[in-house]
């Protein structure tokens, strides 16, 4: 009797410690299992597919709020950026003839330093990047209008909507390559540079990190650029995806990847877990269609889901910090 | 006339630890009705823990409290609140958002018939409460409009409201003008005149000489004596505040002292610190004392360029040199191991290695990318160097004790190849053991050709490790010791003031 529950212990505890190490993609694979049982059509290579190709524009953005989080900045007006890009690129491209590489160049460029312009306000002028980063979304979503007269901008040549449609050798979908070499070229990044470092010494502890020698108000802007740059990114895989600069197609973009972000637990430093966090946020979404959930409880389902995940986040690091 | 003055309040055999510590051993303390009492010790004596029994913040552990002759309990604020005992600290407890009136009534806002706050009621009676007092502020302004004189005259007000039989001032005029301090004055001796009593903090021998009737001298939580003020001169109450002979606890100094490595001519930030100057060479331990608040924190700060300076230049080697950011400092080679480990010096939610690494993150790279092993081996060296006590370097800093954490913040820049190391309390909050390894540590730099700065409030701590000692007060330095002059006299002497 003893023995057995001295047993059951060492069995919690490695569980326990398993857990502990894997912590968030423990979820997101027993979410894959429970759906997979759940719904005949979820496990299936087309819906995997799938679900890759809707994860990835929420999940390159939430790639620049992981690292605008670590610095201890939020970010609300990236959805704002995705639907302004979306259009100007669709723009330059439909109504101006650019060269679609070009047309991409330019966009991210500029999603990388609108956003360190508005990183500046924020790191020197001191406002409060939430506040700072609300406005913006209200600027933007006037700007998307005025930029498109309030109407899609279609037919984008299919060399563009290959971004987001094509497949490499015919099975791995083109954005689904982009979507993790963005996340291992983030993730590498923030490990084994000097300024990943510093990020995260930014957002943990100000005050040391700038009487280390670190300028936090550069760490901070370039950050916003980064986040920038993701979302302009994340704006052109969206354009492909829907062959047209949709002016209102950005709207949940920032919330859903900021959710993605919490859902990982940014605060343990990790790009990879925003990764976890997005995969988890999208099998839900795709997985609640799957089983045929009217779209109200669906909605319901994951916002309590997204609470529950972040609660067990909390748990586990308040255990491990004990 | 004092005998024939009623006692408000009595002390009697207080005594209070902290785990750890004993904060207070029997304490006495005699308060009468309409006397102006300071209560003056060092750093440490118990004086602010004293204080906060008395307003029932603390429980005290034994002794007996009397307040009219009867004994009291003082279980909580509000037991204080009800025996007319208010205490006003020496940061501020108003709310700057709201109007002086609504602070003076705070929690208790007179109410109309519809249980509305009666505005008009309130700024009556604030108005003529500060009338009363002599306070010439306008109830219905912001506090945050007021100066921080003013905001101490709202404090005052706010306890006098509360009918307050002893009003209890800790270092009120730490931040204060001359001018606003003999507006302070002026209020205290009203208070005094309406009959209520005041207990006076004040490291300032002036002040004491100037407002109280009566001193009671405290030293390492226990009482040493009351006074009346016009019975003993400012030197006997300042030996009585020293005391205590000094204990060998600190390694023998060899100094061999090497070239100038700083200067500093006429540093100032504009508000507090004035034309501080002095010099550095390579292998020297210079001391700075001075009383909290005296300004040698900020002194560091602006040389380290954590803040503005105002003015002043500096010379490292030399050679002059503009230091506007932390990162110059660095480039210069200086290091700052601050007072406050744990939100100035440490990232504590990473791991130890990356703590040690966060300056010099250079020195643990190949090929411009950060090496694990390079920096886990790095970390490594420094633990047994440092000896400092932990699981592995991968121990996230802040589940490290006190003096690891602070071992681990030198070894941070240690391997910044900082020359100039400045240490603002090193040793504040470590256990003895741990003081002892730091001691030795600055002692092994000073030898290796560095120059340290030691910045400390333990007089005595600084009189074991320093070749020199700087005394600062209320922003300047008022004297400068070498080894062969060192006594607690004078360096007490100096951080109150000077002697004239």
């Amino acid at each position: 009797m003893k023995n057995e529950s001295l047993n059951n212990k060492g069995t919690m505890a490695v569980l326990k410690r398993i857990w502990d190490s894997m912590g968030v993609w423990m979820i997101c694979i027993l979410l894959f299992i429970a759906l997979s049982c759940a719904s005949d059509t979820f496990f299936s290579s087309t819906n995997l597919i799938n679900i890759v190709r809707q994860i990835a524009v929420t999940g390159i953005v939430a790639l620049g709020a992981t690292y605008v989080v670590l610095a201890g900045e939020i970010d609300l007006s990236q959805g704002g950026i995705v639907a302004f890009v979306g259009c100007g690129c669709a723009y330059m491209i439909v109504e101006l003839g650019m060269n679609p590489a070009i047309a991409i160049a330019i966009s991210i460029l500029f999603g990388a330093v609108f956003m360190s312009l508005i990183g500046a306000v924020i790191a020197y002028l001191r406002v409060p990047s939430f506040i700072a980063t609300l406005g913006l979304t209200y600027v933007m979503d006037g700007a998307v209008l005025l930029l498109t007269n309030s109407q899609p901008i279609p037919n984008l040549p299919s060399g563009f909507t290959a971004i987001a449609r094509g497949y490499i050798a015919g099975v791995v979908p083109i954005a689904a390559v982009i979507l993790l070499v963005a996340f291992i070229i983030g993730a590498l990044a923030l490990r084994y540079t000097s300024f990943g470092r510093n990020v995260v010494a930014v957002g943990e502890n100000k005050q040391a990190a700038k009487l280390s020698g670190i300028n936090v108000e550069f760490i901070k802007v370039a950050s916003f650029a980064i986040a920038g740059a993701c979302s302009a990114l994340g704006g052109i895989v969206l354009a492909a995806r829907l062959g047209s600069g949709q002016p209102s197609s950005g709207s949940d973009v920032s919330l859903m990847a900021l959710a993605a972000v919490f859902v990982g637990g940014a605060s343990k430093g990790s790009v990879m877990n925003t990764l976890a966090g997005t995969l988890i946020i999208g099998m839900i979404n795709n997985g609640l269609n799957q089983i045929g959930l009217e779209a109200a409880w669906k909605s319901m389902a994951l916002g309590l889901i997204i609470i529950v995940a972040v609660i067990l986040d909390v748990a586990r690091s308040r255990r491990l910090s004990k | 006339m004092s005998s024939k003055q009623e006692i408000f309040l009595r002390l009697d055999g207080i005594s209070k630890s902290f785990p750890g510590v004993k904060a207070l051993s029997e304490v006495c303390l005699t308060v009468k009705k309409g006397e102006i009492h300071a209560l003056v010790g060092g750093n440490g004596a118990g004086k602010s823990t004293l204080m906060k029994i008395l307003s029932g913040a603390y429980l005290k552990d034994a002794g007996t409290i009397f307040v009219n002759e009867k004994e009291t309990e003082i279980g909580s604020p509000r037991v204080a609140e009800a025996l007319g005992i208010s205490i006003i600290y020496q940061e501020l407890n108003l709310l700057l958002g709201l109007t002086v009136a609504e602070n003076i009534y705070l929690g208790r806002r007179p109410k109309n018939a519809l249980k509305m706050i009666d505005w008009k009621r309130m700024n009556a009676d604030a108005g003529a409460l500060l009338q009363r007092l002599g306070i010439d502020i306008n109830p219905r302004a912001k506090v945050s409009t007021l100066s921080i004189a003013q905001q101490q005259l709202v404090e005052i007000a706010k306890a006098m409201s509360i009918d307050a039989r002893l009003v209890i001032m800790d270092e009120p005029t730490s931040s204060l003008t001359t001018r606003e301090i003999e507006l302070l004055f002026a209020l205290i001796r009203r208070l005094k005149a309406q009959g209520a009593s005041v207990i006076f903090i004040s490291h300032r021998m002036d002040e004491i000489f100037e407002i109280a009737d009566r001193v009671t001298v405290m030293r390492d939580g226990c009482y040493i004596g009351d006074f009346d003020t016009k019975e003993i001169s400012r030197n006997e109450l300042i030996s009585l505040m020293i005391g205590r002979e000094m204990k060998q606890q600190f390694p023998a100094r060899n100094v061999r002292l090497g070239e100038e490595l700083l200067r500093v001519e006429g540093l100032s930030d504009g508000k507090k610190i004035r034309d501080v100057s002095f010099s550095l060479k390579r292998g020297e331990v210079l001391g700075f004392a001075g009383l909290v608040g005296a300004g040698r924190t900020e002194v560091m700060r602006l040389l380290f360029g954590a803040d503005k300076k105002h003015g002043g230049k500096l010379w490292i080697s030399g050679r002059e040199v503009r230091i506007k950011q932390p990162a110059q400092a660095i480039k210069n080679r200086l290091g700052f191991v601050t007072e406050d480990r744990k939100s100035e010096g440490l990232v504590l939610t990473m791991p130890l290695k990356m703590n040690v690494s966060m300056v010099a993150k250079r020195k643990v790279k190949k090929r411009g990318f950060l090496n694990m092993r390079l920096e886990r081996e790095v970390a490594e060296g420094y633990v047994r160097e440092l000896s400092i006590v932990t699981p592995s370097v991968n121990q996230k800093a802040v589940f490290l004790s006190g003096g690891n954490q602070q071992k681990v913040v030198l070894a941070k820049w240690l391997l910044s190849d900082s020359e100039i190391m400045i240490l603002d309390e090193p040793t504040r909050g470590i256990d003895v053991g741990a003081k002892r390894d730091i001691y030795e540590i600055i002692n092994r730099l000073a030898g290796e050709g560095r120059a340290i700065i030691v910045v400390s409030s333990e007089t005595e701590e600084l009189m074991g490790v320093c070749d020199r000692i700087i005394v600062m007060s209320e922003g300047r330095i008022t004297g400068e010791l070498t080894r062969g002059e060192f006594s607690q006299k004078r360096i007490t002497e100096y951080a109150v003031g000077g002697i004239e």
